[in-house]
């Protein structure tokens, strides 16, 4: 092959990204989330049993009964359990906004490696509308917001990881799931602004689907 | 109608040329690289994890073959040979963008003749070695001595992928790793082994 040394060089250097299928993350996404499920209900069912030994032994005093705490979850029958499907759903939200975070803040130190400095947060904030999401969902956000006071709404009107979600039992189930579906993606955000030095929230809403929305809360002295 | 090896490499690579929906492949790893240590966090205990991971692959490669089949359009393979030449050059290259080396053994089959009866003459028992030169899951990761010693197969979701999209098409395999660069062995080997077919027969007319 004659390639001339400087781009021979260069590539070594800066080699083409490597791409997998894009299917093969979609399966990968929807069998986690399942997996997720299984194995924070063991996690958790072993710390209330780490909790319960405890009360046992006499360690910690007994929690609060159950009965404060859910008076809306008449299907409940054993006293000790709170959680009905709305905890197992926490359990996986909160995973998959920590892996999202992984991503979001390695991928994103690979993405600002040629960058100079952001200016200021808006600056930050432009970034992941364009070259977060161009690198992660193929295309820029199609509308952003700010109050100027550190809050911003960032709208894709087409979310990508959330286009291809149905459900047979209907778009409202279809629409549960996608809020799920969709701490990932919130995660991925929160991970890149935190790894740029930014410790916000990030807040994903959908009303309509394949629109989603995020706000993003950056902290007052940016 | 014998599929040489190279025609199977140009049809992996055709299928991979023509995927519209590709990702870069450090989300993919930076993905199931936080998965994994999720499920060590939740699970405690590394053989649970291997066994997690496979099972969450065998639910992948039952969706998978189909997606396979449907691009591909590939016939059925004649024998367990052909099997170990398809997943390595075709499949392994449409999804992940890599093509593992095969090394094959156990009795060969008779000669696969050009008909659609099945020989159900992949004798049991024959199996193929798939080598990884390059892992896309096992990017950036290193495992800790924790892992190593617990027994932690890093990449094992490939096994169940393997596993279920073998079973859809009615063979039923074991599939082990071998070795992984990871644990500091000199290369990634998965083996698959063929345990048996799961139709008998197909009925000569009735296709």
């Amino acid at each position: 092959m004659q390639a001339a040394p400087a781009s021979a060089l260069g590539t070594l250097a800066d080699p083409p990204a490597r791409m997998v299928d894009g299917a093969a993350m979609d399966y990968l996404l929807i069998e986690a989330v399942n997996a997720l499920r299984v194995s924070s209900a063991v996690a958790s069912a072993r710390a209330k049993k780490i909790e319960r030994d405890m009360v046992e032994a006499g360690l910690v005093p007994p929690p609060p009964t159950a009965r404060q705490q859910n008076p809306r979850d008449s299907t409940s029958s054993t006293s000790g359990k709170i959680s009905g499907p709305a905890d197992e759903d926490e359990g996986v939200r909160s995973r998959l906004e920590a892996i999202g975070m992984h991503i979001g803040g390695n991928f994103v130190e690979r993405l600002c490696r040629d960058r100079p400095l952001f200016s200021d947060s808006l600056d930050v904030i432009k970034f992941v509308c364009k070259d977060l999401w161009v690198s992660c969902w193929d295309k820029q956000v199609d509308n952003l917001r700010t109050n100027h006071r550190g809050v911003y709404v960032l709208q894709d009107n087409a979310f990508k990881p959330i286009t291809r979600i149905s459900s047979w039992e209907g778009r409202q189930e279809a629409l549960k799931r996608a809020k799920l579906y969709v701490a990932l993606p919130a995660g991925i955000i929160r991970g890149a602004l935190s790894r740029i030095g930014f410790q916000g929230t990030v807040v994903p809403e959908i009303t309509t689907l394949p629109q989603c929305t995020f706000q993003i809360k950056l902290p007052k002295n940016t | 109608m014998a599929t040489t090896s190279k025609q199977y490499k140009a049809i992996g690579e055709d299928l991979w040329k023509s995927r519209t929906d590709k990702i870069n492949s450090e989300l993919f790893s930076l993905t199931y690289g936080a998965l994994v240590v999720q499920l060590i966090q939740d699970y405690e205990d590394y053989a649970e994890v291997n066994k997690q991971l496979e099972k969450m692959g065998y639910n992948i490669g039952t969706r998978l073959i189909e997606d396979f089949l449907a691009r591909s359009s590939l016939g059925r393979c004649s024998d367990f040979r052909e099997v170990g030449e398809v997943a390595a050059k075709v499949g392994f290259k449409s999804f992940l963008n890599i093509t593992p080396t095969v090394t094959h053994s156990g009795a060969p089959p008779p000669s696969a003749r050009p008909t659609s009866t099945v020989q159900q003459s992949g004798v049991p028992g024959s199996s193929f070695i798939l080598t990884l030169d390059e892992n896309p899951l096992a990017e950036f990761v290193e495992l800790p001595d924790e892992a190593l010693e617990g027994g932690l197969w890093f990449s094992n979701v490939l096994c169940g992928v393997l596993r279920g999209a073998l079973e859809m098409v009615q063979m039923q395999v074991q599939v082990e790793f071998l070795s992984d660069v990871l644990r500091g062995d000199e290369s990634t080997e998965i083996r698959v082994t063929l345990l048996k077919y799961l139709e008998e027969e197909v009925p000569v007319g009735d296709d």
